[in-house]
């Protein structure tokens, strides 16, 4: 079954310019993307380990989805021998009823998440929310964008768009709201000391913590979750209830397996050799343990995973969502995420959103937010032909005619025309007749149809006089046959 | 005195149409290094800016067209001495090397041709894509068959001029070509600077360019902000062997009413092989006074 997105806030050309008319927004993702991609350069650089275990861990990855079925039924055995529920979930609403049932057999009304890529997929706060429980995210960037009402603008760095001054005057905010102390100024540890007493309150309330997953380990029934701000134990260990909303394509087979792959989300994401926090939790707290959940919960989320199965696009579900794509794609670092509106942004983001939300979710990124440049190709840790990918969806969606009728039209008779040297030289002259009307001071300002594109925001030289071709014809008479 | 070897001239369609100074200043460099030219004239566009817009019909007619141009005039030379196809653009060598044989195979099929027939034309582009060569990486493997310096032998006024040298995103992740230019800049007597963020694309991307012109001209723009602080340094000029960066960037920076020189590497040799190479001189190149055309 084809998954479900959340929809996009406004139209491409509304999101375009709005990221576009916001220089601070912009500057500052240009400026975190730029230090990750430089961490994880340097990262690799000095752990000489991290290459070799990198190429095992895309052969992990590549044979677990081989063997993917068999594994989640291992995986479902070892969690429930540990005293887990496990459920298949085959998109959002399935996941809302699900957790929404939890929620009312234990008379929950508070929950606390810790930062999940899969629970944005369904947009499980605002189901949450609209049944009237009260969700709080718990990962600092997460926190300021639920502030804020906005979508994250980067995987791993949901609030990478915010500067301090910002973050403070939110703070402020939500400090009048909950009768609380302001913090005093916009200094970091000071934003910081904020956020953490008011999440330790909500973290000491909860009923259900609520956590995505970076890896499930099948031999053992593990939920493996990497942090770096400790948010995440708090969620999985303080509420009676903890329930993991995880997408089927985090099994891996084997702890070998998981062992290769742990540090490759950090050290390519952030730079580090490995998270802050790498926790492993095998089902609730069992007895005689003095921490841990009551009850534990592994939702499997397919939302479309299982159809990509077997596809060319297969190897997209190898993603560790490390974010390496978003911080070297030039594109990214201009417009920022949310103006892919989607919540999967960058490379990943423009071939994720169609696959798993169909073709229709943003037709446009495929187009219109990739430069084909390659720079993800090289930066996939998992290497994901991400360009390759892209272009394929070019392809497809002008196959299914999505495409206005005046661009393939143009396409078609220039494919013509080129396909033969009649045809080509025929065009160099119409245009040099054609172009006069649209030249200044020797340049090209204006141009009909498609050149227009160029023209909008640069000059051109005009056609030549006399092209190379006509020099070469006239330097060697006799040439052209 | 060397003997002479042939090669063919891939101009491109930029190139021919929009820059032919460019080119002519190619065979300028590469007669003088004893290769006799030839220049398929069939030869109309790679196809690479419809293959990446998604429009592989369109591109496979082009390509089966280059395929013929190339076969025609030159043969290929035989496999054990493959006649070079010099390429004035990395990211069109790094089309016809990496993507045309899949594309021609892939749409002889489509065409309900047999799978022999498709087949052979996966071999025929195969065959050249074997022969292609980018420019600046010939000049690497070639340069020492005769000395550089052809008409002058120290051109003093070049020895403290800074170029900018921007290598295209194909040339570099898809052919991996990054260094030649900076040794043929090296060689001519310049001193190649690369800007900050250098391998950003320069905003171009073929068809994302002309639907998405401001995202396009955003991405320039910083870009040309590297490029400023280098000017502030000294840089004279910026160098690229990709004509469709190099008319992205010079685009923007005559938009913005900059006349900043824009050079193909093969211009900037050139005037090196002739002891042009002086800030007045890269001007008058820049600006499609001086030279050859």
């Amino acid at each position: 079954m084809p998954g479900v997105l959340p929809p996009a806030t406004a139209p491409w050309p509304e999101r375009r310019r709005r990221a576009l008319a916001d220089p601070t927004m912009r500057a500052a993702v240009a400026k975190t993307t730029r230090n990750l991609a430089q961490g994880k350069a340097s990262a690799y650089a000095s752990y000489p380990p991290g290459e070799a275990m990198r190429v095992r861990a895309v052969t992990a990855r590549r044979s677990a989805l081989a063997h993917i079925d068999a594994l989640l039924e291992e995986l479902t055995g070892n969690v429930e021998a540990h005293g887990g529920y496990v459920v298949r979930a085959a998109g959002p609403a399935d996941v809302g009823r699900y957790v929404l049932d939890i929620a009312r057999r234990r008379g929950a009304e508070r929950v606390v998440k810790s930062k999940s890529m899969a629970t944005e997929e369904i947009a499980l706060n605002e189901q949450l929310e609209a049944a009237g429980l009260r969700v709080r995210e718990t990962d600092l960037g997460e926190y300021i964008i639920q502030l804020a009402r906005e979508r994250p603008s980067h995987i791993l760095a949901p609030a990478a768009h915010k500067t301090r001054g910002q973050i403070e005057a939110l703070f402020e905010r939500e400090a009048a709201r909950t009768g609380v102390t302001p913090p005093t100024c916009d200094a970091t540890p000071e934003l910081t000391a904020f956020a953490r007493r008011q999440l330790r309150e909500e973290f000491l309330a909860a009923d259900v913590g609520i956590t995505g997953g970076n890896f499930l380990v099948a031999e053992t029934g593990t939920l493996v979750l990497i942090t770096n701000e400790g948010n995440g134990r708090m969620t999985t260990s303080l509420p009676p209830v903890h329930i993991a909303v995880v997408g089927i394509d985090k099994v891996v087979a084997t702890w070998a397996d998981l062992a290769v792959l742990l540090q490759q989300a950090p050290l390519s994401g952030t730079g580090q050799l490995i998270s802050t926090y790498t926790s492993f939790i095998t089902g609730p707290r069992r007895p005689g343990e003095l921490d841990g959940p009551e009850e534990f919960h592994l939702v499997l989320l397919d939302n479309g995973r299982h159809e990509l199965l077997g596809t060319e696009y297969e190897d997209v579900l190898t993603c560790i969502r490390c974010g390496a794509c978003l911080n070297v794609c030039p594109v990214f670092r201009t417009i920022g995420g949310q103006a892919y509106g989607s919540i999967y942004s960058g490379p990943i983001g423009v071939v994720l959103t169609p696959l798993l939300g169909g073709l229709d979710h943003a037709p446009e990124l495929p187009k219109s937010a990739c430069a084909m440049c390659h720079a993800c190709r090289d930066a996939c840790p998992m290497e994901i032909e991400l360009p390759r990918y892209i272009l394929k969806l070019r392809r497809t969606e002008i196959e299914k005619s999505m495409e206005p009728l005046t661009v393939r039209l143009t396409f078609e008779l220039w494919g013509r025309l080129w396909a033969s040297p009649a045809g080509y030289r025929w065009t160099a002259r119409l245009a040099r007749l054609g172009q006069r009307a649209f030249m200044r001071k020797g340049r090209l300002t204006k141009a009909p149809g498609l050149v227009g594109g160029w023209t909008a925001t640069r000059d051109s030289p005009p056609v030549a006089k006399e092209t190379f071709h006509e020099w070469w014809r006239r330097r060697k008479p006799g040439s052209l046959t | 005195m060397p003997t002479m070897t042939r090669a063919q001239l891939f101009v491109s369609c930029l190139v021919d149409l929009f820059r032919p100074r460019a080119g002519i200043a190619a065979v300028q460099v590469l007669e003088r290094r004893d290769i006799e030219l030839e220049v398929p004239p069939g030869q109309t566009c790679c196809g690479q800016f419809a293959y990446n817009a998604g429009h592989h019909r369109e591109a496979a007619a082009m390509g089966r067209q280059f395929v013929r141009a190339f076969e025609a005039s030159g043969a290929n030379g035989s496999p054990a001495d493959p006649l070079p196809l010099i390429a004035l653009s990395g990211s069109c060598a790094a089309m016809v090397k990496i993507e045309m044989p899949e594309l021609l195979e892939r749409d002889a099929l489509r065409q309900g041709r047999t799978s022999a027939t498709a087949a052979r034309w996966r071999r025929r582009a195969e065959t050249l894509a074997g022969r292609v060569v980018e420019f600046s990486e010939w000049l690497d493997g070639h340069d020492s068959l005769t000395p550089f310096d052809v008409a002058s032998p120290e051109p003093a006024a070049s020895e403290s001029l800074q170029v900018v040298c921007h290598t295209g995103c194909h040339m570099r992740r898809l052919l991996g070509v990054t260094e030649p230019p900076l040794r043929a800049l090296r060689r001519a007597g310049v001193e190649p600077l690369e800007l900050i963020d250098a391998d950003q694309c320069c905003g171009f991307g073929g068809s994302f360019g002309l639907i998405e012109p401001d995202i396009s001209a955003a991405m320039t723009d910083a870009k040309l902000a590297h490029l400023a602080t280098a000017r502030s340094e000294g840089a004279t000029c910026l160098v690229s062997a990709d004509l469709g960066c190099l008319m992205q960037l010079g685009g923007r920076l005559s938009r913005r009413g900059d006349q900043f020189p824009t050079l193909h590497l093969a211009e900037l040799v050139d005037l090196a092989d002739q002891g042009r190479l002086t800030a007045a001189e890269i001007e008058r190149a820049a600006h499609g006074q001086g030279g050859n055309a």
